[in-house]
């Protein structure tokens, strides 16, 4: 069920990209001290599965794609943008010159990288559907009564 | 000059020479048709074993995906499914044997 193992690797991916982008929300209105301590917005950076060396060795001679192993969350990065500043004299966490350190997470674009997870999810259990559909028919070749 | 053309050259040989050619129909190994259903049922036992410990994991504490379990389960289900089928095939088979006028 190669189909479904395929599948199962972008749930794993986007359930994980879900649970960063949680994060982000839940931390947008942590303020910091310095924009050095401020928190920074995570974001996942996913590659298609399988070995580099196998990767790089399959562009070298033109093959097409080799095994399909679906995708894989490669890494997670900080975004470096540079955190909101807010002046907020009455903060406690206000710095001398009365400046709070709001981190640099838009609203807007994790919004929509949610709604993206969210469909993308749905589209491969869609496609997880569709595979199962196709072995339950197949085991019904030649099947009396 | 690429190396395609030969390819289609060789690839001609075995057509025209087919005793050269691995036959499909010939088993390379010889494994006896018991130890095939034994492994497949093996197999088969393990995936439910590991949809029960995916089931209990998730019980425990719930770090592990959803998804993850419903997928062990579904695809324990659909080995189980499959044995099913075989099974209904084999005794199938063997009833048509027996019903032979000797």
């Amino acid at each position: 069920m190669q189909a479904m193992e395929i599948s199962r690797t972008a749930l794993d991916v986007e359930w994980r990209s879900l649970e960063l982008i949680a994060q982000n929300l839940a931390n947008a209105n942590a303020p910091a001290a310095s924009s050095a301590e401020v928190y920074k917005p995570l974001q996942l950076v996913t590659a298609t599965k399988g070995s580099f060396a196998e990767h790089l060795r399959r562009g070298a001679s033109g093959m097409g794609p080799g095994d399909l192993l679906g995708v894989e969350a490669a890494a997670v990065r900080a975004n470096e943008t540079p955190p909101r500043l807010v002046h907020e004299p009455g903060n406690p966490n206000a710095d001398a010159a009365g400046y709070v350190a709001y981190p640099a997470v838009d609203h807007a674009e994790q919004m929509t990288l949610m709604i993206k997870s969210a469909r993308t999810y749905e589209a491969n259990i869609v496609a997880m559907y569709t595979a199962r559909e196709m072995y339950s028919k197949a085991l019904e070749i030649g099947r009396r009564s | 000059m690429s190396i395609a053309p030969v390819a289609a050259i060789e690839a001609a040989a075995t057509i025209l020479n087919p005793a050269a050619a691995p036959s499909p129909t010939q088993p390379s190994t010889s494994v006896p048709f018991s130890q095939m259903v034994t492994n497949g049922i093996d197999g088969i036992s393990s995936k439910i074993l590991n949809a029960d410990a995916s089931v209990r994991a998730f019980t425990l504490d719930d770090s592990v995906p959803v998804h993850q379990v419903t997928f062990a389960l579904e695809q324990a289900r659909q080995s189980l499914e499959l044995m099913m089928q075989m099974r209904a095939r084999l005794v199938e088979a063997y009833q048509q044997l027996m019903n032979m006028q000797l």
